[in-house]
């Protein structure tokens, strides 16, 4: 699964950190999702995706093999 | 998200001040015959037992070893099944994998034992063996955990 948050994040201008405290995980939980090291359960994304103010499909999209 | 069946973050500390006692204790118990005068029951015996197996049959006992382990045994759930101090859902998936790993490598071990080790040698390592999957499951864990905030340290610079 790939993902847009970085791009997400420079839109709004904030950093990991900052989109940790918003959607209550740890800074490492956001850089290893970044990375596509972890695969955020369904309620992470979506909190990731109102933080975003945009549809889930926007942020999170499937790849070839998933 | 919250998670279930752990211990708040400040039992940590407590798991390390009992594992770490007690952890000494059985060592000396293991390889010195060391036992603590205080923690006899009936007289001395020169076999150190008196042959009864069970709790309500005996008669005399030295209560050291099962105070010790015991002691291990709760200190390093403690520090094995406490909360970090920011939880999340990526830490309870890395929690379960290194429990899979440790059970993993613990049998692993295990088979090893039985395989090659015999007699007294084999009857110790059974007798690590009732700390070594809550200790492979620390190490590996806090490894991981490790890993993660250098990741992430690097990453900042």
């Amino acid at each position: 699964m790939k993902n847009t948050i970085r791009v997400g994040r420079a839109i709004l201008n904030i950093t990991q950190a900052e989109l940790a405290e918003k959607v209550n995980v740890s800074r490492q939980t956001i850089n290893a999702i970044e990375s596509n090291k972890y695969i955020p359960s369904t309620v992470l994304a979506l909190k990731i995706a109102r933080v975003f103010q945009k549809q889930v499909g926007e942020i999170f999209m499937l790849e070839e093999g998933d | 998200m919250k998670t279930r069946f752990l211990f708040p973050h400040k039992y940590r500390l407590i798991g390390w001040v009992l594992t770490i006692p007690s952890f000494v204790l059985m060592l000396l118990v293991m390889h010195a015959d060391f036992s603590l005068s205080f923690l006899q029951y009936g007289g001395n015996s020169i076999l150190g037992f008196d042959g009864e197996k069970f709790l309500f049959g005996i008669h005399r006992h030295n209560f050291t070893d099962e105070v010790g382990s015991l002691l291990l045994i709760a200190g390093l759930l403690m520090i094995a099944f406490s909360r970090e101090k920011e939880e999340d859902e990526r830490t309870v998936q890395l929690r379960l994998e290194s429990l899979l790993w440790a059970v993993y490598v613990n049998s692993a071990w295990m088979m090893f034992s039985i395989i090659f080790f015999y007699d007294t040698l084999f009857a110790n390592i059974m007798t690590y063996n009732i700390c070594t999957p809550l200790i492979l499951f620390i190490a590996r864990f806090n490894f991981v955990m490790y890993k993660e905030r250098r990741t992430l340290k690097n990453a900042g610079l």
